[in-house]
């Protein structure tokens, strides 16, 4: 069952008017374009001054659970493949990933927008040409995305993913995760919030799983001061020595 | 003229989120209700991802000595927090806090090294539940 289209268009309506304005003396591209080159902190809560190393996404800004819909918590299976996947270097996936506290690189021409995450060195590349999501792709861990601007706001698309964990809300509680389905969509509208910090709107559009799309603003600090080192190397599986517990090579 | 968006009071009203430990969770490789304090000689660092390790020798009672080894963040992190390689050098005397791998070997999460003039730091991120009871 579909849900109802007002209720989107509303919600859709609402994330629009929240990226209205843009702060003066923001860097802009040749073509008049926010520019939004350069290297960032990842997305933190409001308020968020925890040296943590990821963000996961506030309880009471998650959407109401569909009823009779697939779960959106999920028990550990006893199987550590499953239950701790990145523990054997399994992806992070999207957007659990963006939110891991390590550095983001991001860079823009006309035709893409590119984002670097220092961990798992991440990559997405969203072509920003106009192009509709591509239909011959097997589902993946980071989706599908494609871009556009609505004034001086960039809006990332994204779709086709593989059932996965949304965030790493498992780790401060172990008997559950928290998890998104195949129906996936994401909705990320970045700006600049000041001179300094972008706003990061992510909206969670699950109709397998939540009755309507849900947001949450999340910032990203600007860090010149990180171009010095760039992003460092991040090679999951050069020393990943206790997987799920199990010592190895001591 | 300044637009009023219901989503901007909600987001407004957002509390920081908790945080959680990159590539894994705490309590993926270890036990925290079996907390380890050693004190001995580092004798190896490997600052390696996706966490360093270093390994300390630790004289027992009866004279013989057991080599444990210790597991912290990421280099990356540790070097954003201002934390780099020479923190740990093979000879040195310090005491890790911690807690032992799930398997029980002589593995450990190590959260916080002491050095012998008194001097302290944290070898893993704010969300290592060792971390937070200090």
């Amino acid at each position: 069952m579909t849900r109802p289209v007002a209720i989107i268009s509303l919600f859709v309506a609402l994330i629009g008017c929240l990226a209205a304005e843009t702060p003066a003396g923001i860097p802009r591209t040749t073509d008049g374009k926010p520019n939004f080159t350069g290297i960032y902190e990842w997305p933190k809560s409001a308020g968020d001054k925890c040296d943590c190393s990821a963000t996961i996404f506030d309880k009471k800004s998650i959407g109401q659970l569909k009823p009779g819909g697939e779960p959106f918590f999920e028990k550990p299976t006893g199987d550590p493949r499953h239950d701790e996947p990145r523990d054997f270097c399994m992806p992070a996936g999207f957007p659990s990933g963006m939110l891991a506290a390590y550095a983001i690189q991001i860079f823009q021409s006309k035709e893409y927008f590119v984002l670097i995450h220092e961990f798992q060195r991440m990559s997405r590349i969203v072509p920003l040409d106009g192009r509709k999501h591509r239909e011959e792709l097997e589902p993946s861990f980071y989706g599908d995305p494609v871009g556009h601007w609505e004034g001086d706001t960039l809006v990332i698309e994204t779709t086709n993913f593989k059932r996965w964990s949304l965030d790493d809300h498992f780790y401060m509680n172990p008997n559950e995760s928290r998890m998104h389905s195949d129906a996936l969509r994401t909705i990320e509208h970045i700006r600049w919030k000041d001179a300094k910090t972008l706003s990061y709107l992510l909206t969670i559009d699950d109709p397998k799983i939540f009755s309507a799309p849900w947001s949450q603003e999340f910032t990203m600090k600007a860090r010149p001061d990180w171009d010095s080192t760039g992003l460092m190397e991040y090679e999951c599986q050069e020393n990943n020595r206790c997987p799920a517990g199990h010592c190895q090579g001591h | 003229m300044r637009t009023i968006c219901p989503l901007a009071f909600i987001a407004a009203a957002l509390m920081a989120a908790p945080l959680a430990q990159a590539h894994h969770s705490f309590a993926a490789e270890f036990d925290i209700n079996k907390p380890v304090k050693v004190t001995g000689v580092v004798t190896k660092l490997e600052w390696q991802n996706p966490h360093i390790w270093y390994y300390v020798d630790v004289k027992n009672d009866d004279g013989s000595v057991t080599n444990w080894a210790f597991s912290g963040s990421s280099p990356i992190q540790l070097m954003r927090r201002g934390i780099r390689k020479n923190v740990l050098e093979p000879g040195m005397i310090i005491t890790v806090e911690g807690s032992r791998a799930k398997d029980g070997s002589n593995n450990a999460g190590g959260s916080k090294v002491t050095f012998q003039d008194g001097r302290s730091v944290f070898t893993t991120v704010a969300d290592d539940p060792n971390e937070k009871k200090n």
